[in-house]
């Protein structure tokens, strides 16, 4: 019962993870693989701040959410200058910067030895503690997270960011600031992960830099990919596929020490096999990165 | 000292500029990052491994092979998930994601069967190196370097020359001019595969030579030549060579005053700067910002 309540914890970690990422890859089409950096600054921020400072849970997710949508802008404004794959490679510089800081700044973030003993979050005088209060916990900032994405989705700002992962020149003709809107959901992307990671962080009680690598982020991506970009409902299908099928995968009988490569194999081959055969996930509506018509005529006409 | 961190810095700038030229091969040719690559070079040492040690073929007959199994794991990806994924239209950003899915599989693959320590093709004894201007070289690294730069020199050759080599330049330049005129543009990606991995296989064996394999060699080693090919500016070979001796300089000499942990990060910090004002390197001319 615990383990399946383990399970349920994760699926809502990571759900908060992929819709993060879908308002970023699947609305806005920005293909981003610095998200683990922002999950685990959310995560580091809250839990230097409940060990050295010792202040209140809500004050220290406050904090986090605001480090990492900063975070989000130091990342975003030189990134999203530049396009396409250069964009990619930017953002796994930034990934890999952040891991290494965070593995090397030794006295400051504990390096490779990571942060243990990080406080269970105190609500109102209430201790949040053992699996089903944390549970509860997730789910409400799961709820709330699907509440605020799904409310950015539907606004005029959302249909902006249609309009420019369906075209951004024509956005930019129609008087949208494109790098103006790509920066802010930028920073909303990165702020919203950071609840993810400070869930994680107070639910483990223990952090390394391990948690956040750039194969962290691919995860996400495939979540979403797997999920269905475009789609918020997508983003929690998909984690709650691709956080169960390695699980299930023990009840086979798989000998621990393989479990962990199985686990990306099948990520990695589902990631491959959907942009194969269906390139729109589960139950995305857009195909990412396929059948953009007026960027390819645009482009034969040049 | 500083004459050996010169001579260290040349040993690594060997290696990173035929990682960096096989990518650049590749993402010149067919326009994505194929990330994928790197699996191609871990596989590359491990097959020599694979042949060397655990059948006991000879050295060079196991580089051999081991060099031939890897373009014909590069040219199998192309066919069996590029091509067909072109054929749906995909964008160079849906090859890149796969690419990586690519990377993710084949690299659980190898440590599933060869285990994540660390294994060595290098059975003799230990040489001590001979010493040149106070620095000190093993003969391996030499082999590592003169391979190294003889592979680069060879390639520009097969670019500049061969029919097949101008025909990769034809495509690379514009895909559908060269459609037009007549050059089997599928074809010519198979190839293009075909030879870059072959060179990443080459490479991959040449890092294992010199520090030996574990199954995330390939990212590692591909990483610092796609800085290389970033800063040096991808199309130019010189330019490329250019960008990784750069980055090996102040890798090697980075660490002279801040401890080796920072290598990645001065890499990375490097390419950031290039990526944001310098995006075409030093010797390209292809600019790629939002074009609005």
């Amino acid at each position: 019962m615990e383990y399946f309540l383990h399970i349920l914890i994760l699926i809502g970690i990571y759900t908060i993870l992929s819709i993060s990422l879908n308002l970023l890859a699947g609305y806005t089409g920005i293909l981003s693989v610095a998200h683990a950096a922002f999950y685990g600054v959310g995560a580091y921020v809250a839990a230097l701040m409940a060990l050295k400072l010792h202040t209140p849970f809500p004050l220290n997710l406050f904090l986090a959410i605001g480090a990492a949508t900063l975070f989000g802008a130091v990342v975003g404004i030189p990134s999203l200058r530049i396009k396409d794959d250069y964009f990619v490679i930017a953002t796994f510089a930034f990934q890999i910067i952040t891991f290494s800081l965070l593995n090397n700044l030794v006295s400051f973030t504990g390096g490779p030895m990571g942060l243990p003993g990080i406080p269970q979050p105190v609500i109102f005088g209430f201790t949040v503690s053992g699996h089903i209060p944390f549970l509860i916990l997730t789910f409400i900032f799961c709820v709330l997270t699907f509440w605020i994405a799904n409310r950015i989705v539907a606004s005029p700002f959302g249909r902006v960011l249609k309009a420019i992962r369906e075209d951004e020149v024509f956005a930019q003709a129609c008087g949208k600031d494109v790098s103006a809107y790509k920066v802010t959901i930028f920073m909303i992307g990165a702020g919203l992960a950071a609840i993810a990671g400070v869930l994680y962080a107070t639910y483990i009680s223990f952090i390394d830099p391990t948690s956040f690598t750039v194969m962290e982020s691919i995860f996400i991506i495939s979540i979403v990919i797997i999920g269905g970009a475009g789609n918020l409902w997508g983003s929690v299908v998909g984690a709650a596929v691709l956080v169960t099928l390695p699980e299930l995968l023990r009840f086979v009988g798989l000998p621990n020490s393989v479990a962990a490569n199985i686990r990306q194999i099948l990520y990695g081959g589902l990631l491959v096999a959907f942009m194969l055969w269906r390139p729109r996930g589960f139950i995305g509506e857009y195909a990412f990165g396929r059948g953009n018509k007026a960027e390819g005529s645009r482009q034969k006409a040049a | 000292m500083f004459n050996q961190l010169l001579l260290n810095s040349l040993i690594v700038a060997s290696v990173y500029t035929l990682v960096a030229v096989s990518f650049a091969i590749i993402y010149s040719t067919t326009r994505f990052f194929h990330f994928a690559h790197a699996a191609v070079l871990t596989a590359g040492a491990y097959f020599a491994y694979l042949f060397h040690i655990l059948f006991g073929l000879p050295l060079v007959i196991s580089i051999g092979l081991a060099v031939i199994f890897s373009a014909l794991l590069g040219s199998l990806m192309e066919l069996c998930i590029y091509r067909p994924l072109r054929k749906t239209n995909a964008s160079a950003m849906v090859l890149l994601l796969v690419s990586l899915g690519i990377y993710i599989v084949l690299q659980n693959m190898i440590s599933m069967i060869f285990g994540d320590d660390t294994k060595s093709i290098r059975t003799g004894d230990v040489v001590e190196g001979i010493n040149i201007l106070g620095a000190r070289i093993t003969p391996i690294q030499i082999f590592i370097i003169c391979s190294g730069i003889l592979l680069v020199i060879l390639v520009t050759v097969f670019l500049k020359r061969t029919k097949t080599g101008k025909a990769m330049r034809a495509v690379a330049n514009d895909p559908e001019l060269a459609d037009i005129s007549g050059i089997n543009s599928s074809r010519v990606f198979l190839r293009t595969f075909a030879l870059g991995s072959a060179l990443a296989g080459v490479a991959g064996i040449l890092v294992a030579l010199d520090v030996d394999m574990t199954p995330t060699m390939g990212m590692n080693a591909l990483l610092m030549g796609v800085v290389a090919v970033i800063i040096g500016g991808a199309g130019s070979i010189p330019g490329v060579a250019l960008g990784a001796l750069l980055l090996a300089l102040a890798q090697n000499f980075g660490v002279w005053k801040i401890s080796s942990q920072w290598q990645d990060t001065i890499a990375f910090v490097i390419l950031l700067i290039f990526l944001l004002f310098r995006p075409e390197g030093f010797l390209g001319r292809k600019v790629k910002k939002a074009t609005i």
